[in-house]
């Protein structure tokens, strides 16, 4: 996981003189140069590489051998841009993904916003790793939502896609409720601070030209704030690779590929492999 | 090694009323202490088998504890009933939660992970319920300063139950004794508190 491309600062707050935040147990600095240059390296004066995409500040501790995966929809021009900030949480940067993937608990932790009970059933959908790409994929996913989004008015049945691109970023797809013909996207950039630690980075390309920026950061903010309180009381706090110490259903089916496909590129920071 | 026999006080009775469900201890262990709508009293691993969620941060609804990331509902006897993501599905009986022996006598709860026929220590007659207070000091620290048996029954109508949660820390149960009044009672267990914290660990 070294060598993968991780999130450590918004570019709008990137300023001349360096910050300093740690990514995998180790510090990092970030500035922008007097040329304009984004810039990453440890204290010791080591510079890091760099990317700028989808409002973010990316570096490695290591040496990433391609780039930083693609979001089309970045370069949609009629879409609203959403960096969320940072929202900090004390848990596996793994189970920070993991969480984003599930929608059962929708109705019990985002209540009467992402879900409400009686509409907790979750109907089969498609889980995959796509061999081509290396990414886990779900498609055909469908929800009953009272308020999916800032924008939406009353409930609807919302689809869904899931993707993941690297072991600590996904992108998720879901029904527009100003334009029900195409996807809302919403991101979330991990930054993994420590095994335990992590830094989110919501992101979100947006079909809605009405909410004012500040309420859809809140609303994000929100949604995120309601799942901190389940990320940090999780136990183990490592995210258990090998089977037997949790227990997945059909409704899991994301979670089991995205465990198989950490598993499977020894993507382990933040994860445990022996069931305890 | 704690002995698995020993009867943990873990609460007092009226800080579980009735469809709540709180965080304890039994010695090592992370317990949900959880009270039904009609009153059954049930102490379980704080774990959901699920996704590993703490069942302390759950709800109860009638006869039922539920996890609050998913909904999986557990009857009494800690078998899963209900998986919401699935309403058709019966959940396969065995998925369970593991479950500890819980008692209440005189105002206290008590835990134990494994007590054979042994019951939980006997408290005198007459006492009531005061509170219970964390204390920054070791169980053991904590029986010295004491210098009695615990429960000890100290002068000004005070009597205290010591619960161990780590090296540094434990919880005082309090409970009075003749006709002190309550909020006396809270001032007394306060000074004792913070004497405790400020004694060296002995």
């Amino acid at each position: 996981m070294k060598d993968q491309w991780y999130p450590v600062a918004m570019l709008s707050e990137l300023g001349r003189d360096p910050v300093e935040t740690i990514l995998m147990d180790a510090p990092v600095r970030v500035w922008r140069d007097a040329d304009g240059t984004a810039c990453a390296a440890t204290p010791e004066g080591r510079k890091l590489p760099v990317t700028e995409a989808y409002h973010h500040l990316w570096t490695s501790p290591g040496a990433p051998d391609r780039p930083l995966f693609d979001i089309p929809e970045a370069r949609q021009p009629d879409r609203r841009f959403v960096p969320c900030g940072r929202v900090r949480v004390a848990c596996s940067p793994l189970r920070a993904v993991e969480n984003f993937l599930d929608i059962a608990h929708f109705p019990f932790v985002h209540t009467d916003i992402l879900g409400a009970e009686p509409h907790t059933e979750v109907a089969r959908y498609k889980a995959e790793v796509r061999e081509d790409d290396d990414e886990v994929w779900a498609t055909k996913v469908e929800f009953y939502q009272p308020q999916a989004a800032k924008s939406a008015s009353g409930g609807v049945t919302t689809q869904y896609m899931y993707r993941v691109p690297a072991p600590t970023s996904s992108v998720l797809y879901k029904t527009s409720p100003p334009r029900p013909g195409e996807w809302d996207v919403i991101a979330i950039f991990v930054q993994p601070v420590t095994e335990t630690r992590c830094d989110v980075w919501p992101w979100m390309a947006l079909f809605d030209e009405t909410t004012p920026q500040a309420d859809l950061v809140a609303f994000q903010q929100m949604i995120f704030v309601q799942d901190r309180s389940i990320l940090e009381n999780q136990v183990p706090a490592l995210l258990p690779l090998d089977p037997g110490l949790e227990t997945p259903t059909r409704a899991d089916m994301t979670s089991i590929a995205y465990r198989r496909w950490l598993k499977s590129h020894g993507y382990t920071y933040g994860a445990q492999l022996v069931a305890a | 090694m704690t002995d698995p026999s020993r009867w943990h006080p873990a609460a007092l009775s009226q800080d579980l009323v009735p469809a709540t469900v709180i965080p304890a201890r039994c010695g090592p262990h992370e317990i949900a202490l959880w009270r039904s709508e009609t009153g059954a009293l049930r102490a379980w691993q704080d774990r959901c088998p699920h996704r590993g969620m703490r069942l302390s941060h759950g709800f109860v609804r009638g006869e039922m504890l539920s996890c609050i990331y998913h909904g999986w509902r557990y009857d009494g006897e800690a078998v899963c009933r209900k998986i919401p993501a699935h309403p058709a599905l019966e959940p396969p009986s065995s998925i369970t939660v593991p479950r500890f022996r819980v008692a209440e006598a005189g105002g206290v709860i008590w835990i134990a992970s494994d007590p054979g026929n042994s019951a939980p220590p006997e408290m005198a007659e007459g006492l009531r319920p005061l509170r219970s207070v964390p204390v920054d000091r070791s169980a053991a620290g904590l029986r010295d300063a004491l210098g009695h048996d615990v429960p000890a029954r100290l002068e000004d109508g005070l009597c205290v139950l010591v619960q161990e949660i780590d090296e540094t820390r434990s919880v005082l149960h309090a409970l009075t004794s003749g006709n002190v009044e309550p909020k006396i009672a809270s001032r007394r267990l306060e000074s004792l508190r913070r004497r405790f914290e400020k004694e060296p660990a002995a």
